[in-house]
């Protein structure tokens, strides 16, 4: 098993290589100078003082190897836009909004969703499971800006009951938190809801679940010990990569709810051309979302010995 | 895809008959007809394709489409110059509601959002089937390579998009876009799939090693019959049922990007627009005309609903185990 | 399972919740409402809050180039001068000047100081000056200080700069007199000085601290307020400083600003009450503006900026193309129906309500369409291009002008291809030189400075922002006459000229202009003060929250 876990770390770093070398080419192919803001050209000789600053004018394969030696140091080096800030500032001083709105968000999936589709499918077809699943096929299917100016408009300016948007210091409690974080995690939730519901239907279904019933055990615990235990797998397996997705895919809701976190920044980073920037929040990005499969893989390792010994 | 399956399906039964690896063909055409009858019998799964149907046929048919009250009629035609031009500025025409001339009111510049959201429809329909299309195109060769080859190459492919599933799909997204730099319906269907087609590589991959082991491709292989061969002839097909659903599945996540890419201003190029654009547009005077942003985001909504209740009732179809009773 | 009775339950509640949403979004629209009716008592509590739009990229003034970063800066620095509301400059640290010729003579006032207790002296100056004028800086703004002796030499120069930088016309006669010796009379460079890049920093700060000199833990600033706390990317605190030269005429006490960048989000945060009062339009969604203007809460007050269509002339060589293309554009019904914000048909290149306006301004291009016209020069035309691609960036507005322009081309047989392009890519699509796809481009110049100059001197053949391949030597000719004319009424005739050769009847028309910018910008009723000048500067030390 330690030898599984060690691999699966091992394999990691290959990853992220791949992935600073991935973006670092694909940056390098947008044209556009992060020199220039505003319509005001920029002079010649400035250009290539602000090149030689940041080593602009050195070969790609100078500027790779630079590049990967400050993400093993763990120095993602300046941003090329707003200068006097580095992405090292940018990335520990946004990042924690993302990862705590994407945390709340799956929060709310976990609470909601999976006790939603749980009592679904305990009672099939009833009011209860309908309307389960009525708001979790919406919550899958509405576009998330669509339900956040909603929800704002009624929650925030209508009935007053929340602020508009912000979010305040990390891991506190703050009201602003929970419009942005109910919204982002409506699709998880909505997945749960139908991915619990869905193999609990099944399980319920399966032999030694009869088998129970016909020995005369209280469907109580029938449901409590076996049904629910082997239903919450795939809600497992399927956790590590909605964990990254909704970490990762906020973009739309930081920018609504005006949450300081790494998505808006990473879109006018792009915009702007401002390559180191991009570099450093891709690389991050990859990690959190490399960090949850490689969780999932080590806990399904656990969870099915057959991939523990496929892969060894 | 989709085409190479349906000539398997009306063919199969002949060839099936004098073809000697086994009975397999036949089996497979009595599978599709069976999950055709199952389907047709799940009420809520023909809904869902109805509305599809419905959704499709008004966002293709509409902007080529004059309404016979607006004089000459010029059906067929991609962008007419009539009423139902989506196009068209008119300024006196600015900010009605909904009315019968114009169903769902018009937009800042007197253009009709009936006509808009159709071709609106179009786009996002267009760029999300050919982003699914293209995302299967490279997740089937990718996985079908890697399965049935085996052995030292499928374990470097399979490493290989171990790698790349680190990769985030929205920012490879706009990273692409920017690279192109110029929007179009094409580049968005480029970006969008770029970092998307590694799921589907890994299913179908798992499928084929699964049906690798099956006796009628050992025996299909035992009669001499040719890789190329067994693979279009015996493995592909057989995945594709796990395909149907694929598409289905991923046909939601591609619009839902689509529209947020749209949304944070990296949509086509205007006068066009996708849903998301129009949404966009809308979320702006959404006090004033809620209608604006409320028929492309329930347009997306509805499509993304019934995609997957197309992909239930096909699953279900055809794997009768999993029916819910 | 019963999935059509679901969908069905699906579709209905769906229905009903759109219903329900669309009749309370349709009565929303007058929630905006005043919270007071204004010029009452001054409010006990003297607290504003303000959405900036965004963070400001940079509170250094060698970095900034942004309204955001400016807005901040003009309240927490104490310039030489500043711009009163008839756009005239006016002594802030600099007590008086003097011009002779081409030596200008500042004298400071004694009681200014910086955070720390330092006073702040004509040393800061220069040094300031220097820092930013610095190759190694990199300043986006040097270009401002090019009208001072040395100034271009030592900013452009690649080795062995550090002597150039003691050739600088920027002298510190004493503590309190500072000397600048410019290369030709430039009448405006006093009123130049408003700009940010003017402002002072303190030089043992920066010193010390580097780039960080700016967080607020080391900032030492010398304005009536100053950086109390700086959450980046979600708020920002200033306080007012005591010890400020004026602080009695000061009323604020506080102002929290936030960085909302929605647009929608913003004016609902200030429709909530959150945000008292917004900077530029960082409030106001451009369609939104139609229900915004008719509550009191609007301000819109004119703007020296010209919006415009260059054409690329390697495209479009044929002027009676160009002319068509300007008499065709109706600019009455794009202020008017699209933009609506109050701004001015633009038919000439400086912006109305500039000093010799009257005297250089054209009246020849029509405000609203002339088709007939228009189809006649285009008759005239040799061969021209039908087909033309316009390009702009996909900052809001510009999508719905683009669109009506598009629309009133086509009256004359046009066919407009848009094509929107994110900033940074559209700088450098349109050069100079522009890409040869580029037909028309859309940009907008918002002045430096309360001067023609600044506008007209962008049409030179080795301009930097000249992107329409544009080129004539005897235009180029009015420039440099034009800058060494300290005469108001002779210059204003020479900018007649350089209006002419580009918008006369036998002018080149290199761009088609299109309106003069307003800035709009929201502010609840009980804020007094808030109103910006005409280079959309707002000064916080006169705003008073009225009960």
């Amino acid at each position: 098993m330690t030898t599984f876990v060690l691999r699966r770390v091992f394999w990691t770093i290959p990853v992220i290589l791949l992935v600073i070398l991935l973006t670092f080419l694909l940056m390098r192919q947008i044209e556009g100078n992060p020199f220039r803001k505003t319509e005001r050209a920029v002079p010649e000789a400035i250009q290539r003082n602000l090149e030689e600053k940041y080593n602009l004018d050195e070969p790609w394969y100078v500027q790779y190897a630079l590049y990967v030696k400050g993400v093993f140091t763990w120095d993602f080096g300046p941003s090329l836009v707003i200068r006097g800030r580095t992405v090292n500032d940018i990335i520990h001083q946004q990042f924690p909004a993302s990862i705590e709105l994407g945390l709340l968000a799956f929060m709310w999936a976990i609470l909601l969703g999976v006790p939603a589709g749980i009592l679904a499918a305990v009672r099939p077809n009833s009011v209860f499971d309908y309307s389960a699943m009525f708001f979790s096929n919406v919550g899958y299917a509405l576009p998330s800006f669509f339900v956040a100016t909603i929800a704002i408009y009624f929650f925030a300016v209508r009935w007053s009951l929340v602020p508009t948007s912000g979010w305040g210091d990390s891991w506190t409690f703050d009201s602003r938190k929970l419009l942005p974080s109910l919204t982002l995690g409506l699709l998880p939730m909505a997945y749960f809801a139908r991915l619990v519901r869905g193999t609990m239907l099944e399980t319920l279904q399966q032999d030694y679940v009869r088998t129970a019933k016909a020995k005369g055990l209280r469907w109580r615990r029938i449901v409590g010990l076996h049904v629910l235990r082997n239903s919450l797998i795939p809600v497992v397996t399927a956790a590590g990569p909605l964990l990254g997705y909704i970490i990762t895919g906020s973009f739309v809701i930081e920018l609504i709810f005006n949450v300081p976190g790494i998505g808006r920044y990473y879109v006018t980073a792009v915009e702007g051309r401002d390559y180191s920037v991009v570099m450093g929040l891709t690389v991050i990005l990859s990690l959190i979302i490399v960090v949850a499969n490689l969780i999932v893989d080590v806990l399904y390792g656990f969870l099915d010995p057959k991939t523990r010994e496929a892969a060894a | 895809m989709t085409e190479a399956g349906v000539t398997v399906r009306e063919r199969a039964p002949v060839e099936g008959a004098v073809s000697t690896a086994a009975g397999a063909p036949i089996a497979q055409a009595g599978l599709w007809r069976d999950a055709w009858r199952r389907y047709v019998r799940n009420r809520g799964a023909v809904v869902a394709a109805i509305v599809f149907l419905i959704i499709v046929v008004y966002c293709f048919v509409v902007p080529g489409f004059t309404i016979p009250l607006a004089g000459v009629d010029v059906p067929g035609a991609w962008t007419a110059t009539q009423d139902i031009d989506p196009n068209k500025v008119e300024f006196s025409d600015a900010n009605q509601g909904p009315s019968l001339a114009h169903p769902f009111g018009t937009d800042q510049f007197g253009r009709d959002l009936f006509a808009r959201n159709a071709e609106g429809g179009q786009v996002s329909i267009i760029i999300g089937f050919g982003a699914t299309f293209a995302i299967l195109v490279i997740g089937i060769l990718y996985g079908s390579i890697s399965g049935f080859v085996g052995g030292k190459v499928d374990n470097g492919m399979m490493r290989f998009l171990d790698a790349l599933y680190g990769l985030p799909y929205l920012p490879f997204a706009i990273i692409t876009l920017q690279i192109v730099g110029e929007v179009s319906v094409l580049t968005m269907v480029i970006s969008l799939s770029i970092a998307s087609w590694f799921t589907t590589a890994r299913i179908v991959r798992g499928q084929i090693i699964t049906l690798k082991g099956n006796d009628y491709v050992r025996a299909a292989r035992a009669v001499g019959a040719r890789w190329y061969r067994i693979l279009g002839r015996h493995l592909l097909p057989n995945t594709l049922g796990v395909l149907v659903i694929a598409v289905f599945l991923e046909l939601p996540t591609v619009v839902l990007g689509e529209a947020f890419l749209s949304f944070i201003g990296l949509g086509i190029n205007p006068p066009d627009a996708s849903w998301g654009a129009l949404a966009e547009e809308g979320r702006d005077v959404y006090r004033t005309y809620p209608y604006i942003i409320a028929v492309p985001s329930l347009a997306i909504a509805t499509l993304v609903l019934c995609a997957n209740f197309i992909a239930d009732g096909v699953r279900d179809a055809l794997d009768p185990r999993t029916r819910e009773t | 399972m019963d999935t059509i009775r679901r969908i069905l339950l699906v579709c209905a509640l769906v229905a009903v919740s759109v219903l329900v949403a669309a009749a309370c979004g349709g009565g929303g629209g007058g929630d905006g409402d005043a919270d007071g009716d204004g010029g009452g008592q001054p409010a006990a509590e003297q607290v504003i809050r303000i959405n900036l739009g965004s963070e400001p990229p940079s509170l250094d003034p060698v970095l900034a180039t942004d309204n955001i970063s400016s807005f901040v800066l003009q309240q927490i620095m104490d310039p030489l001068v500043r711009l009163d509301q008839d756009s005239q400059p006016v002594a802030a640290l600099a007590e008086s000047w003097d011009v002779e010729g081409t030596t200008l003579t500042f004298h400071l006032r004694d009681d200014g100081q910086w955070t720390n207790g330092d006073p702040v002296t004509a040393e800061d100056f220069v040094y300031s000056w220097k820092r930013l004028l610095d190759p190694k800086a990199a300043a986006e703004y040097a270009y401002q200080f090019y009208g001072i002796v040395g100034a271009e030499e030592y900013n452009t120069c690649e080795r062995n700069c550090d002597r150039l930088a003691d050739r600088i016309g920027v002298e510190a006669v004493d503590e309190r007199t500072l000397r600048v010796e410019l290369i030709s009379e430039q009448p405006w460079i006093v009123s130049q000085m408003t700009h940010q890049s003017f402002y002072p920093v303190h030089r043992a700060t920066v010193e010390e601290f580097g780039d960080r000199w700016t967080e607020p833990e080391n900032i030492v600033t010398s304005g009536p307020f100053t950086v109390i706390e700086w959450q980046h990317d979600q708020s920002m605190v200033l306080e007012k400083w005591d010890e400020f030269r004026a602080a009695d005429e000061v009323d604020l006490t506080r102002v929290e600003m936030r960085m909302i960048s929605d647009g929608v989000t913003a004016l609902q945060a200030f429709e909530a009450g959150e945000v008292d009062a917004c900077l530029d339009d960082a409030c106001i969604p451009p369609q939104e503006i139609d229900r915004l203007k008719e509550t009191e809460e609007f301000i819109v007050v004119p703007s020296l900026s010209t919006y415009y269509y260059g054409l690329n002339l390697k495209n479009v060589p044929d002027v009676n193309q160009r002319l068509a293309l300007s008499f065709a554009l109706d600019r009455t019904e794009i202020v008017e129906q699209v933009t609506k914000a109050g701004e001015i048909p633009a038919t000439s290149m400086a912006p109305e309500g500039m000093p010799g306006w009257d005297v250089y301004h054209q009246e020849f291009l029509p405000t609203t369409a002339d088709l007939e016209q228009a189809q006649a020069y285009l008759d005239q035309a040799q061969n021209p291009k039908t087909d033309l691609t316009l390009v702009y960036n996909n900052a809001p507005g510009h999508k719905e002008i683009a669109t009506a322009v598009q629309s009133q081309w086509s009256e004359i047989g046009m066919n407009v291809e848009i094509k929107q392009q994110e900033w940074a890519q559209f700088l450098e699509f349109i050069g100079p030189p522009p890409n040869r796809q580029v037909d028309v481009f859309r940009l907008g110049w918002l002045g430096d400075y309360v001067d023609a100059f600044n506008f007209l001197e962008l049409w030179r053949c080795d301009s930097g922002n000249n992107s329409t391949h544009y080129c004539d030597p005897e235009y180029d000719d009015l420039v440099d006459q034009a800058r060494a004319t300290p005469e108001d009424e002779e210059r204003y005739e020479l900018y007649r000229q350089m209006e002419e050769m580009l918008f006369g009847e036998n002018g080149a028309h290199p761009i088609v202009p299109i309106y003069w910018y307003t800035t709009t910008t929201l502010r609840k009723t009980n804020v007094e003060g808030w109103e910006p000048n005409i280079l959309a500067q707002y000064d916080l030390s006169r705003v008073t929250i009225t009960e």
